[in-house]
């Protein structure tokens, strides 16, 4: 499970968020909605624990800066960065020994197959894509077997084949009880994924969605929804 | 730990088999080695000459470092800027469970390497310079390895771990830093009414029992001063001082609470770092200064009327309209200040031999060679797609392209040249051919970046490359100064600096045309 518990973050006099809070119930797919500066990626990178705020993120009951929680726990930032001395398995292989998980040659090579990145193993990361770079970043977050897992805007560079691996290996995490975070604009992409979601808003949550409570399923119209609403709020009280 | 080895190693060995590769890495290996070889014999005349060939010079060397190096390091960990992280580390370590203080040893040993190689040519020079033993040297070596990186460690995991420092508190810590700096000035200014100038007064100030009590440095010195000298009461106070103080900030370290807040401030630094890096990647030398963005204001709109390659140079100009000194920086401000130092130097000096003109082409170049990088703003026009989709000749697009660069150079040259002429008495003509000069040589480095774009490529990398266009300018420079002999000797400083200007103009002229051959082909860069 993952909760968010009253986080704000101030970036000098800009509030990044506000009293945010929601909680990603175990085994579901969490999806965080927002326009550009919506302060999606601030609540992200706190998740993560590269940002100082108030408030606390509880990750399978830990707080997100302990190394309990931190074990169970995998990230997949928007912007892949690769270490650009290390080729593809070892960066895999330096994952595993940092999270202190075991993965057998199986389940690596099963991992690459789906990814298609079995022939770019011995590539170092500076001869890498973009998108080979965000898969072997998604590789590195799955090798651990996380129980929770973040992701922040993944689809983005990766081909049709990929993002297609993605949604299957999102869809099975779920099933065997994974937490999942999707932070991203690509509506049409997590359209069959999502359980739960989180409209923000400059830097507050709109609203919660429920699927199971929701007649309208249509993420795109939830969202406009929401933040015309908000829009139309603010224009009247201005 | 076990991850952040591995992480070392296969990087090590990596890039190690990757520079094993490339034959520019053995032509490297030959010139440091000779560099390495060459110093410390140049050194040992040095200081044989200076009296100070025997354990005291060293000693005085290696305090001169500490005063000049620990301030800088105090206040870059002070401010959390003086551990390097990368886009890769904020990526996978920062969030791994690897605990915050390991992540921070990891950046801090990272450098340790760099240290090592250093150590060693310091004991070479300790052997060779100062005749110093090699039992002591090695002593030196393991406190210089051991307690001292340790004792550094320490405090970096202080000043970045520690979550209850306040911003206030942060500051102080820097207010502490350049205050132990200024009170070594003092002291320095102290030792100068005493003793006065020359060397054997700055060896008196190294030496000196006052610098001894400077906490951190003096503590510092004295350690090194029990190392290689006979010992004294002070130097004995010095270093249980600096063992005391070891001791204290590792317990501090050790107990220290830390949670990773200091990601945030690692990752900003990682932001501006990278940025730093791909410009000193693209060759830009000058590009050192990380975190100081240009601000940029709002200008009012501007009826600017130009077709074609004019709408470059437009482009730039509103750019600089919008910073708040239009294109005048420092260096601008650097050039009036040498300027004025040249005519301040002929003044109290009382030089009055016609080669005295002379003085100022050569201060110019110096100052073009140190304080100027191939490349400025303008190369990022290189880089852009619509530099080449602009439908004009490639002539003109280099022209406007580099407009404002050569206005920058005129500026600097006449602020560089017009104090010392007057002082010197130059007359009209030679004033003007002196500006000329000066303008056209820094024209040539400029040219010769875009020169060695399209001679050399990335086939040498960018060192390689800039060597190149070092060894072009090169060229011209003799050129130009065998033009001012001749001139000299025909016709005195007039036509010398009439022969010079010619020899940069011409070499310009040159360069421009080879230059435009960069306009031609987009996908090079």
């Amino acid at each position: 499970m993952l909760e968010v518990v009253n986080v704000t973050k101030k970036y000098g006099k800009t509030l990044a968020a506000d009293n945010v809070s929601f909680v990603v119930p175990q085994g579901k797919v969490g999806i965080l909605l927002g326009p550009n500066g919506a302060g999606k990626s601030t609540i992200i990178k706190s998740i993560a624990g590269l940002l100082k705020y108030q408030g606390s993120v509880l990750i399978d009951g830990n707080d997100s800066r302990t190394v309990a929680a931190k074990k169970v726990f995998a990230y997949v930032p928007e912007m892949p960065f690769m270490y650009e001395a290390l080729t593809v398995r070892e960066h895999v292989d330096f994952i595993l020994k940092a999270y202190g998980a075991e993965a057998s040659e199986e389940e690596i090579r099963e991992l690459f197959d789906r990814f298609e990145l079995t022939d770019k193993q011995d590539k170092l990361g500076n001869e890498l894509s973009k998108g080979m770079m965000q898969k072997v970043s998604i590789c590195c977050a799955l090798v651990t077997k996380p129980k929770v897992l973040l992701l922040d805007e993944p689809m983005v560079g990766l081909d049709p084949a990929a993002i297609k691996e993605l949604k299957k290996v999102v869809a099975e995490l779920r099933e065997k009880g994974c937490t999942i975070l999707i932070s991203t604009h690509m509506l049409e992409m997590v359209r069959e994924l999502w359980d739960v979601t989180f409209v923000m808003d400059k830097g507050h949550i709109l609203g919660c969605y429920d699927r199971e409570k929701q007649e309208n399923e249509d993420l795109e119209a939830l969202f406009f929804s929401v933040t015309e609403k908000e829009a139309a709020a603010l224009a009247e009280e201005a | 730990m076990e991850a952040l080895w591995f992480l070392y190693y296969r990087t090590f060995v990596n890039k190690l088999k990757k520079a094993l590769h490339k034959p520019v890495t053995y032509v490297y290996i030959v010139f440091v080695l000779f560099y390495l070889l060459m110093v410390p014999f140049s050194l040992k005349a040095l200081a044989v000459q200076a009296g100070a060939a025997n354990p005291g010079g060293m000693a005085a060397m290696l305090t001169l470092l500490a005063i000049w190096m620990i301030p800088a390091n105090l206040v870059a960990y002070a401010k959390r800027k003086g551990l390097v992280y990368r886009e890769s580390d904020i990526h996978f370590l920062f969030p791994s469970p690897i605990t915050p203080k390991k992540v921070l040893l990891y950046a801090y040993t990272r450098g340790l390497f760099g240290k090592l190689l250093l150590l060693l040519f310091g004991i070479c020079l300790g052997g060779i310079a100062f005749h110093i033993s090699w039992w002591r040297l090695l002593l030196y070596a393991i406190f210089s390895f051991v307690v001292e990186t340790f004792m550094e460690g320490c405090l970096m995991m202080i000043f970045y771990g520690n979550e209850r420092m306040t911003e206030r508190q942060e500051k102080l810590f820097v207010v502490i830093a350049y205050g132990i700096s200024v009170l070594l000035v003092l002291l320095g200014v102290y030792t100068y009414v005493t003793e006065g100038t020359g060397l054997a007064a700055v060896f008196t100030y190294l030496q000196s029992d006052l610098i001894k009590l400077v906490p951190i440095i003096g503590w510092y010195a004295s350690v090194v001063h029990l190392l290689f000298l006979p010992p004294t009461v002070m130097a004995v106070v010095g270093t249980i001082c600096y063992a005391v103080f070891t001791l204290v900030v590792f317990l501090i370290a050790w107990k220290l609470k830390c949670t990773g807040e200091f990601y945030e401030d690692a990752m900003k630094f990682a932001d501006d770092y990278e940025e730093v890096l791909q410009k000193q990647k693209s060759g830009d030398r000058t590009a050192m200064v990380i975190g100081k963005k240009t601000k940029y204001g709002k200008v009012e709109k501007q009826n600017w009327n130009g077709t074609g390659a004019k709408a470059l140079y437009l482009r730039q100009m509103l750019e600089y309209r919008k910073t708040r000194f239009l294109f005048f920086d420092l260096n601008t401000l650097l050039h009036l200040i040498v300027g004025i130092g040249i005519a301040a130097f002929v003044l109290f000096e009382g030089e009055t031999a016609d080669t005295t003109a002379f003085y100022i082409p050569g201060v110019a170049a110096y100052m073009m060679f140190v304080f100027s990088g191939f490349i400025g703003k303008w190369s990022k026009e290189l880089l852009s797609p619509y530099t080449y989709l602009i439908p004009d000749s490639p002539f003109r697009k280099l022209y406007y392209v580099t407009l404002i660069p050569n206005l920058k150079n005129l500026i600097q040259a006449v602020l560089v040249t017009i104090p010392g002429a007057i002082v010197i008495g130059m007359s009209p003509l030679a004033t003007l051919l002196c500006i000329v000069t000066c303008t056209a040589m820094a024209s040539n480095r400029l040219y010769a970046y875009t020169v060695g774009e399209i001679a050399v490529g990335n086939v040498l990398g960018n060192f390689g490359k800039q060597m190149f266009q070092m060894l072009l300018q090169m060229i011209v420079l003799m050129l130009g100064v065998g033009g001012a002999f001749l001139g000299y000797f025909l016709g005195g400083v007039t036509l010398s600096f009439l022969l010079m200007a010619f020899a940069f103009l011409m070499a310009d002229a040159i360069f421009m045309v080879l230059s435009t051959l960069n306009f031609f082909r987009l996908e090079v860069n």
